[in-house]
């Protein structure tokens, strides 16, 4: 345990015992090698599991919208931008949350380091982070990687690397960004004429298998209803179909432009590995150009696309 | 028993590819059963399991059931297909699934869809060597790299695969193949030993006799459901994936003068789940996360004898929130009254 995760653990324990909060979400271990899992308990002796490690991938502000009444929450700065996201849309409530804010280095991509290394995660015996370097060991030999080279894209894009709004502070920031390798993919599709650009997305859609896990782990996805699933009318087939899929994530990524914060949850869990971050970072990329508007940064402005203005030249509104 | 050298399955493979459909381990974008290219056989030294189950070869994601044509005067064309499959690398807990969902497929009703791709495809099954933290098929009854349950077993032995006919239609398969030399009593005596220390690797364990005593006890302790179901996100991942689940919604598409109707894989998991119907009965989550575990170990084997996991583990590795059935399972809090 290190002394950050101990103070962590001494303040959750400690609002459960005083009764600020009735809920405390974080990490805790996983059960397999590298690996997190939510922690959502009301037990503060649970309080004593919590871990802050380069895993603790979850955007756990998700579980905000099942929980009823006060809520200590774990967040790092992403999670953080989706929790304002959140509180814009009054989703959630400033006065019903702690939020226990973690600066942030960036996250280890398992897919990354079993790219880098050839072997399968079962396969790695640790992987340690010590500042810049990551060091993978396995069979009794090591490797050594720039942080850059393992953590997630989106951390590598990331632009705060202390959360935009919390309570208590754990630790301190640092981060190992690189905004250009972090965009890397969606590069690679820009360099693409459309033809390409089209025939890598069927390709792609093609192994979808509609498991809307990226919807279930997305906190921007808060509709009690989504379309996907409405039948009166039916927007689009339930099939997983190539061309249903990609305009079932096309849509989506349309509906949380604009409170997307580039957390990459949805990438992460895709079972079959659809890059899903290249649309998403790419709409928030363009959410800013045209907007200036970046998601989570501020529970006070005004909320993406939902006030208009006379002047505004936009005839469809008038 | 038969053997061939590693360097030699693709021409095996490229025989079998005359008459079937031959599918195979890849990975492009996913590893799963994808129709075999013709040379690619690097899969024997990096192929642990499919991410996709081979059930995607027999209960697709999506498939046509029939067509309706106005013209023809709305007959209905039932959709049957009748491609022979083999399926090259099946591994035993994923051949066991199919051999369980035969078993719900022929109950009463036959599934003739499901049914007539079974009848049609032949299982060859490739013994694990390296079975992953997340499997636990040894307490499940599977050895790990042993199986009744597919119509030819492969065994890797070093530079070369042991291979054993197990059905009658793996026989004939054989018998029709050539290229396969006589395995040795000194190769059969390696395949033991590899056999045994892959057994011994399946490191992860239920207790199933436990369960079974604890599971019907503990199915109206709410707290308990609730507490365990609690970072659930109701995703599809678990039960999409899982080998042995079988529940499938009905879709039918309709435009000017024909309709069809399709099949696609549901989810219990899923809020909407049997919306179509009727009311999903299971609104709140702790119900459809208790549904799915007692599902597996609790109504199947009450109406058919077994439990409906092969202990696979891929619930357990590709959850996004990690939620590991095997923790659940061993933290069964009430116990049947002596
Ligand atoms: S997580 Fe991946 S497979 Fe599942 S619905 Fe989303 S894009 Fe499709
Ligand atoms: S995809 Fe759109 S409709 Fe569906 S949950 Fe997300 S925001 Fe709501
Ligand atoms: S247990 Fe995991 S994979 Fe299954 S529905 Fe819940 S979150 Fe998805
Ligand atoms: S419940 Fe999990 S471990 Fe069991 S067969 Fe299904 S996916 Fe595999």
């Amino acid at each position: 345990m290190t002394d950050t995760e101990k103070k962590l653990q001494d303040k959750a324990k400690e609002l459960l015992e005083q009764g600020k909060v009735e809920h405390i979400i974080g990490y805790a271990a996983g059960s397999l090698k590298f690996t997190t899992t939510p922690l959502i308990t009301k037990d503060k002796d649970d309080a004593r599991q919590l871990v802050i490690n380069p895993f603790i991938v979850n955007n756990l502000s998700v579980f905000l919208n099942d929980i009823k009444g006060k809520i200590g929450i774990v967040a790092k700065p992403c999670d953080a931008r989706s929790i304002v996201s959140l509180l814009q849309d009054q989703q959630v409530a400033r006065e019903n949350l702690v939020i226990l804010g973690l600066p942030c280095q960036g996250l280890i991509d398992l897919r990354k380091v079993e790219r880098l290394t050839g072997k399968d995660r079962d396969d790695i015996d640790d992987i340690t982070r010590n500042g810049d370097k990551v060091t993978v060991t396995t069979g009794g030999k090591t490797q050594k990687f720039a942080a850059k080279e393992v953590i997630f894209d989106d951390c590598l894009s990331c632009e705060t690397p202390t959360p935009p709004e919390y309570d208590f502070l754990f630790g301190e920031p640092s981060s190992a960004t690189d905004k250009e390798l972090g965009r890397k993919n969606i590069k690679e599709l820009e360099a693409m004429s459309p033809q390409q650009r089209w025939d890598f997305w069927k390709q792609e859609f093609s192994r979808c298998i509609r498991c809307y896990a990226c919807r279930q782990v997305c906190p921007a996805c808060f509709c009690t209803r989504c379309f996907i699933e409405e039948t009166e009318p039916q927007w689009l087939s339930p099939l997983p179909r190539w061309q249903d899929n990609l305009l079932f994530q096309t849509t989506r990524m349309l509906h949380v432009a604009g409170r997307c914060t580039d957390c990459g949850e949805c990438e992460r869990v895709c079972p079959v590995n659809i890059p899903l971050r290249s649309i998403s970072k790419k709409v928030e990329e363009i959410v800013d150009e045209l907007f200036q508007y970046k998601a989570g940064m501020d529970k006070n402005a005004e909320r993406f696309m939902t006030a208009y203005e006379p002047s505004e030249a936009e005839d469809l509104m008038r | 028993m038969k053997k061939i050298k590693k360097s030699d399955l693709n021409k095996l493979l490229s025989q079998w590819q005359q008459k079937y459909s031959v599918f195979a381990p890849s990975n492009h974008g996913v590893v799963k059963m994808t129709a075999w290219d013709g040379k690619d056989t690097t899969f024997l030294d990096w192929y642990r399991n499919t991410v996709v189950p081979p059930k995607n070869n027999f209960l697709p994601g999506m498939e046509k059931m029939f067509d309706i044509k106005k013209d023809a005067g709305y007959k209905l064309e039932v959709t049957a297909d009748d491609t022979k499959q083999l399926i090259f690398g099946v591994r035993p807990c994923d051949a066991r699934a199919l051999a369980l969902i035969d078993v719900n497929f022929k109950d009463g009703y036959e599934d003739t869809y499901y049914l007539n791709r079974r009848k049609n495809g032949l299982l060859v099954g490739l013994g694990c060597t390296s079975p992953c933290a997340s499997c636990f098929c040894t307490s499940l009854n599977i050895h790990p790299a042993e199986s009744q349950d597919v119509d030819v077993m492969f065994n890797d032995i070093g530079e070369e695969l042991l291979i054993a006919e197990v059905t009658d239609k793996g026989k004939e398969l054989l018998a029709a193949s050539s290229g396969l030399s006589d395995a040795t009593a000194a190769d059969e005596a390696k395949a033991k030993e590899a056999k045994e220390a892959t057994f011994k690797k399946v490191t992860r364990k239920i207790n199933t006799g436990e369960i079974k005593e604890r599971l019907m006890p503990s199915f109206e302790n709410e707290e308990y459901w609730k507490n365990v179901a609690a970072k659930c996100v109701s995703c599809g991942i678990c039960t999409f994936l899982c080998p042995t689940c079988y529940c499938f919604d009905i879709n039918d598409e309709q435009s000017k003068g024909e309709a069809a109707r399709f099949r696609n894989w549901d989810c219990c998991s899923f809020a909407v789940y049997t919306k179509m119907p009727m009311e999903n009965p299971r609104e709140e989550k702790w119900r459809r996360v208790r549904q799915k575990v007692n599902h597996k170990y609790n109504f199947f084997p009450m109406i058919y004898e077994q439990i409906a996991c092969t202990g696979c583990g891929r619930c357990i590795r590709q959850c996004p929130v990690n939620w590991d059935i095997t923790q659940v399972l061993s933290t069964l809090p009430e116990k049947a009254k002596a």
